[in-house]
C-alpha cells in the first residue's frame, strides 16, 4: 500500500509570498528552516549565549537580507552561511578564552584524557560523552576562526570546499587556519603531557 | 605521541572519533510561538525602517522644496531684473566696515 506522501515544502513559492509581505509564509519559512539553523547554532554556540536568541538573530538577518538573495546558491546554503557567520561574530565578541587545566576537568574527563595520552587504544564507547566534552573544552582554547575550521573539519568532517561555501573564506585561508589551529592543539597536548595529571 | 593531529593514533584523532559518536538527541523543532514572534519582529522591523524614511527623508524633501519656492518668490524681482552694466563701487572704505556689536568696547565703557 503506498504511503500517503507528505507534500514537499514549496520553498520558492513560500519565498515569493514572504517577499509580498505574507506573515503566514514567513512563519512557515521559519518553521521549515529552524532544524537547519538550530543544528548550526548548537555546534558553534558561544558560552553564555542562549541558542534561541542566536537562532532569532539568524532569522532576523535572513529576513533583512532577503532582497539580496539572487538564487545563485540554494536558499538553505545561503541561510547556513548567515548562521555560521552570526555564530562566528558572537565567538569573536568573546575575547576571553577559559584556560584549560587538569583541575577543571571532571573525574571522567581527566581519566579519558589521561588514557588517550598514555596509550594508543580507542576511547571506550561509554566514555564518548566525556570525549565530546573534552573536545569542546580543547577547541575553546583556539581563536574563534580556527575553532570553527577545526570543528567543521574534524567533528563535522566537512571538506575544505564545503567550509569555503559555508564561511565565504577562500580555501587557502581555511588551510592556513587549520594548520595554525592544529599546531596550537599539538602544543596544548604537549603542555598537558608535561604537566600530566597529578 | 604522534605530532600529526590527523594521525588516527593521536589523542586528538581518538577523542574526536569518540565525540562524533555522541548522538544529538535534542529536539530540532522550533519552540512554540518562535516562528510567530520572529515573523512579526521581521515585518515590524521593516515597517520601522520604511516609516523612519517616510518621516524624515520625505518630510525633509517637502520642507526643502517649500523653502526653495519661497526663496525664489522672495527674490523674484532681483532674479528677473536686468543686470546693471556699471560696475559696483563703494563710496568710501568706511562703508566696507560692517557695524557690529563689540563686547570689548562695552566692557571698556563700563570700566570708564
Amino acid at each position: 500500500m503506498p504511503d500517503e506522501a507528505v507534500p514537499a515544502f514549496d520553498l520558492a513559492g513560500c519565498l515569493e509570498r514572504v517577499r509580498q509581505r505574507d506573515q503566514g509564509a514567513a512563519r512557515e519559512l521559519v518553521d521549515h528552516l529552524y532544524p537547519l539553523v538550530i543544528r548550526i547554532v548548537r555546534s558553534h554556540l558561544p558560552r553564555r549565549v542562549a541558542e534561541e536568541d542566536l537562532s532569532q538573530e539568524v532569522f532576523m538577518k535572513m529576513f533583512t537580507r532577503l532582497a539580496q538573495y539572487q538564487g545563485a546558491v540554494p536558499f538553505t546554503h545561503w541561510v547556513s552561511r548567515i548562521a555560521v557567520t552570526t555564530c562566528i561574530d558572537h565567538l569573536r565578541a568573546q575575547k576571553r578564552r577559559p584556560e584549560f587545566r587538569w583541575a577543571d576537568l571532571s573525574e571522567n574527563e581527566a581519566e579519558v584524557l589521561d588514557a588517550v595520552m598514555t596509550n594508543e587504544n580507542d576511547v571506550q564507547a561509554n566514555d564518548a560523552m566525556a570525549s565530546h566534552e573534552l573536545v569542546h573544552k580543547l577547541l575553546a582554547q583556539l581563536k574563534p576562526d580556527d575553532q570553527l575550521v577545526i570543528r567543521l573539519l574534524d567533528l563535522e568532517q566537512k571538506t575544505i570546499a564545503e567550509i569555503a561555501g559555508l564561511t565565504g573564506w577562500n580555501q587557502s585561508l581555511i588551510k592556513v587556519r587549520a594548520f595554525r589551529a592544529r599546531r596550537k592543539l599539538q602544543k596544548l597536548f604537549q603542555e598537558l603531557k608535561r604537566k600530566e595529571r597529578s | 605521541m604522534s605530532s600529526n593531529l590527523q594521525d588516527p593514533r593521536h589523542p586528538w584523532a581518538r577523542l574526536t572519533a569518540a565525540a562524533r559518536t555522541v548522538p544529538d538527541e535534542r529536539d530540532t523543532a522550533a519552540p512554540y510561538g518562535f516562528a510567530t514572534r520572529v515573523a512579526a519582529l521581521a515585518f515590524a522591523h521593516e515597517e520601522t525602517v520604511v516609516s523612519l524614511f517616510d518621516r524624515f527623508a520625505l518630510r525633509a524633501l517637502g520642507v526643502a522644496s517649500l523653502l526653495a519656492i519661497f526663496s525664489v518668490a522672495w527674490n523674484y524681482r532681483v532674479l528677473t531684473a536686468e543686470p546693471s552694466s556699471q560696475p559696483v563701487t563703494f563710496a568710501s572704505s568706511e562703508e566696507l566696515v560692517m557695524p557690529a556689536y563689540d563686547p570689548v568696547a562695552v566692557v571698556l565703557d563700563i570700566a570708564d
